[in-house]
């Protein structure tokens, strides 16, 4: 081996004993030039080093493993490119094994890893291989359950690609509350492709208002600039919206300009299918999206198209709920302009085992026979629920205390305050009036 | 879903008519209006307002037309409007191109007298130029009050003249020069006036509330009769821009707060049209406590409607719950006040409110009605009136249930307690998907997460997302 190799060895070795981390991984950022160009050498290196004690050093070699494969084939004469299915097995290994407390002293190289793992994987065509390892990834460069990592978007990538929902599912059903920060390496991107991954997943489970309100986080992003998630999210987000409530909500006031400038001129069909649903009209719904067909094709939003069909039928059901307390099945076809009273009946039929309606049909009379929600709310299980959400809530409102809390004993936060009231008079001493004075002054805070 | 039309024509839900969509659907109708009599209707007007009428009148009733532009161009010229007289002769040639000569000889029509034309036009300029050199002069000796009258001369005389926007801006410009609140009340009456012609309705309604809160104002409006009609004066021209505006409920206010002893206002509105526009907008608005009190009993809207009689069976019918003979009493009047300039637009609407007003109030001490005798009452068909009272169900003006197959209507109690948990698991639910979003979003700014478009390489943000596969990004720099 080279010298300038056995000296890395050794640095590994000696660091990773000490358990001196910072140093260590100080030691990595400078040494990928040093095992590109004993590149050769690499396997005999990952050899000697443990995975469980010397994680970062192996950690740093895999990196310039993948980097290899990345480069261009002028630039890889007279390196050793490794073997995309070899280097996926053990990187796959090393992740199970790897120790999760030096991970997350590297954050960004792990992260920039998994992320390279994925790409491979992804261009190898096996996204299913992936999947645990990215899992077990994630459970170790987290620092609690609810923090974001880069990874997550990455494992929602695969999960889609191999179709494999519930893996994905597990993770998205815990609520976020941090984001980890990763040494800066965790981006706009990373937080975007989450959650539009995330909407989309729900959609394919069918929980359309998690999905709602995945797409409504990756919209209300901050952004100076247009990007295509963003995009695409504001796409699905009126689509989905419109299966779910009848309706496009709007979206809440910090959401940034780009939004409303930029993004709404560039989904005009979409507007056009929301005028056309608030119309209660299935036929002319029918001709604006056959219109649109082949643009909704391409955007990979036919599918979602025509469940925006169904539920206009559902939505024009619904609003005769609220009016009739009986009516004919003509009338019904007539007035949601079935072709004929089977389709009519058939629908109904659907609706009221899905439960969307409360309603039984008299085939004697050709009559359908509206009821009110049977639900009287007076039942143990409805205590049992109010308690149940209750209880939620106020976790919810105590967590965000603790926030406030968190911000208001800040250091840097007391000093501007304090700063900002010496400013302008030495009368106020008040605490809370500071706190409150401060805020419209300081606006890295401000939501 | 409406296949089948009612024999009323008025649909709930109809959108207000364009000036293009009266055109044709005025024709038919015209044929059997002989109650509106042109003379008497203009004669309580004067000036632009008269003339604005009359061609309003010709332009939507074929049947009347050659008469009103016969009026309209005896009127004109009496004042140096020379534009409007040539537009009034182009559109008599119009009017009369598909006439034989024999009728157009019976006609009697004024022959375009290009002679007066021109020596009104060289009149006009000269006096144009002499009130500016007045103006002028009066500016250059500096006494407020006689630029400012130099400037309302200015301004009437570009009223006359037929320039709307000139005359704004002269009558405006004579602000900065009032010295007393009487002026400014006199500048703000000139400037309200111009405004109605320019259909300005912002500029009205600012200039009213200008007025009425001059320092004087309370004082003459309580002393004498000039202050009274100064003040029915304002409420009319109030009336009228919130009526344009479409907010009937303030328009009904303003015009039941007019003293009938007081409106001699023939540049703007006669007596009558106070009646009608505050009677129909009263009746399409008010509940019927506040019919009762301000319009019924209230003494001094009672004289305007003995002016319209009509208006007053109808409202009497309204109050007593007779809908058949009021609606019917209504659609007969509706061809007059389809020519009326300033009420046209807003029949529709107005009479669909007055019309879902009686339905409501028909329905309401019923437990179940039957529909049809419901759609007798309303002189409508059973299925029409079904969808009538569906958009009104769902716009929650009517607490009820149509039985369709029996063809009644049920009252329906909203039950409190359901809705009250239902209101309260879904409050539930808001908050805790808002609280999400809020922990959310502390995180992203915490992390300053933030699109932006990266000036170094083009790719930037812009990578395209197609799903299930991606193609490969570009390696992070």
């Amino acid at each position: 081996m080279a010298s300038s190799l056995e000296h890395f060895v050794n640095s590994v070795r000696n660091l990773s004993s000490e358990g001196s981390w910072r140093e260590l991984y100080e030691f990595l950022g400078k040494s990928p030039d040093v095992l590109m160009r004993n590149s050769e050498h690499l396997d005999t290196v990952l050899d000697t080093l443990d995975p469980q004690q010397h994680s970062l050093g192996v950690l740093a070699i895999y990196m310039v493993k993948f980097m290899i494969l990345n480069q261009s084939a002028i630039q890889n004469q007279g390196i050793l490119v490794p073997e995309p299915e070899i280097l996926i097995n053990q990187v796959s290994q090393f992740i199970t094994v790897c120790n999760g407390e030096q991970i997350r002293c590297a954050p960004d190289s792990f992260a920039e890893l998994c992320n390279q793992f994925t790409q491979c994987l992804v261009e190898q065509e096996m996204p299913a291989r992936g999947i645990v390892p990215l899992s077990k990834a994630i459970r170790k460069a987290r620092m609690n359950e609810t923090q974001l990592t880069s990874i997550h978007a990455n494992l929602l990538q695969l999960c889609l690609m191999a179709q494999n929902l519930k893996p994905a599912l597990e993770f998205l059903n815990v609520e976020i509350s941090e984001i980890n920060s990763e040494n800066g390496y965790f981006d706009a991107k990373h937080f975007l492709l989450y959650y539009y991954y995330g909407g989309v997943i729900n959609m394919a489970c069918k929980n359309f208002d998690r999905a709602l309100y995945s797409f409504e986080v990756a919209l209300t992003t901050p952004s100076s600039a247009v990007s295509h998630i963003m995009l695409e999210s504001y796409k699905k987000y009126i689509l989905v919206s419109l299966i779910l409530h009848g309706k496009v909500a709007p979206l809440p006031k910090y959401t940034s300009q780009v939004v409303n400038r930029l993004l709404k001129p560039m989904s005009a069909i979409y507007h056009e299918i929301t005028t056309v649903f608030a119309t209660n009209k299935p036929s002319s719904l029918e001709l604006v999206l056959q219109k649109h067909r082949d643009v909704l094709q391409r955007e990979n939003n036919w599918g979602l198209a025509k469940q925006v069909q169904q539920s206009l039928y559902k939505k024009i059901i619904q609003r005769l709920t609220q009016t009739f307390l009986t009516l004919s099945l003509g009338d019904m076809a007539l007035r949601v302009q079935l072709p004929n009273v089977m389709e009519a009946e058939k629908l109904v039929l659907t609706m009221i085992e899905d439960g969307d309606i409360y309603a039984s049909i008299s085939q004697k009379d050709g009559m359908v026979l509206f009821h009110d929600n049977p639900d009287k709310y007076d039942s143990t299980s409805t205590v049992e629920r109010v308690q149940k959400e209750v209880n939620i809530c106020i976790e919810l409102d105590m967590q965000v205390q603790k926030m406030e809390e968190a911000i208001c004993t800040n250091p840097v936060f007391v000093k501007k305050a304090s700063g900002a009231i010496d400013e302008d008079d030495g009368g106020r001493s008040s605490a809370t009036s500071a706190l409150q004075g401060a805020a419209t002054k300081v606006p890295s805070f401000s939501m | 879903m409406n296949s089948i039309k009612s024999v009323n024509a008025v649909e709930p839900m109809q959108v207000d008519v364009s000036e293009e969509n009266e055109n044709a659907e005025e024709e038919p109708y015209i044929v059997e209006n002989p109650t509106l009599d042109i003379e008497t209707y203009t004669s309580s007007y004067h000036g632009m307002a008269k003339l604005s009428r009359l061609m309003f009148i010709a332009d939507h009733c074929p049947s009347l037309r050659i008469e009103t532009l016969k009026m309209a161009i005896a009127a004109v010229q009496e004042t140096y409007n020379v534009t409007l007289y040539q537009q009034l002769h182009r559109k008599l040639q119009e009017a009369i191109s598909g006439l034989t000569p024999a009728q157009i000889q019976a006609l009697e029509l004024p022959s375009y007298d290009v002679a007066w034309a021109e020596s009104k036009m060289k009149k006009a300029a000269l006096k144009l130029e002499k009130l500016d050199t007045d103006l002028k002069n009066y500016k250059a000796n500096s006494i407020k009050e006689s630029i400012r009258r130099g400037h309302d001369d200015l301004g009437d005389h570009y009223l006359d003249y037929g320039d709307m926007s000139n005359a704004l801006k002269c009558y405006s410009r004579a602000r900065d020069y009032c010295t007393s609140s009487k002026h400014v009340i006199h500048m703000c009456l000139n400037v309200i006036k111009v405004s109605v012609y320019l259909q300005n309705w912002s500029h009205v309604l600012s200039y009213v509330n200008k007025a009425e809160s001059t320092p004087d104002f309370a004082e003459s409006s309580n002393s004498k009769d000039g202050g009274q009609a100064l003040v029915t004066h304002l409420q009319c021209a109030a009336g009228l821009a919130e009526l344009a505006t479409k907010k009937y409920k303030c328009a009904a206010r303003h015009f039941l707060q007019a003293n009938i002893d007081h409106c001699d206002l023939p540049e703007l509105l006669s007596p009558s049209n106070v009646a009608v526009f505050g009677g129909l907008c009263a009746l399409a608005t008010y509940d019927r406590a506040e019919l009762q009190k301000h319009v019924i009993s209230s003494s001094s809207f009672k004289l305007f409607l003995e002016l319209e009689p009509q208006l007053r069976d109808i409202i009497h019918k309204f109050y007593e719950s007779k809908y058949a003979s009021c609606l019917k009493l209504l659609e007969e009047m509706k061809d007059n006040l389809l020519l009326d300039m300033y009420l046209a637009p807003h029949v529709p609407a107005l009479y669909t409110k007055i019309r879902n007003r009686a339905l409501i109030q028909y329905f309401s001490p019923y437990m179940s009605a039957d529909m049809r005798r419901m759609a007798e009452a309303f002189n409508t068909s059973v299925a029409a009136l079904e969808d009538e009272l569906m958009q009104l169900i769902l716009d929650g003006q009517i607490q009820a249930r149509i039985d369709s197959h029996n063809k009644i209507l049920f009252a329906k109690d909203a039950d409190q307690r359901s809705s009250t948990f239902e209101k309260s698991l879904n409050l539930g639910e808001e908050f805790k998907r808002r609280t999400r979003l809020l922990v959310i979003r502390a995180a992203v700014l915490r992390n300053q997460i933030h699109v932006k478009s990266s000036p170094r390489d083009s790719g930037g943000q812009t990578t395209e997302v197609a799903i299930p596969s991606s193609s490969g990004s570009s390696p992070r720099n």
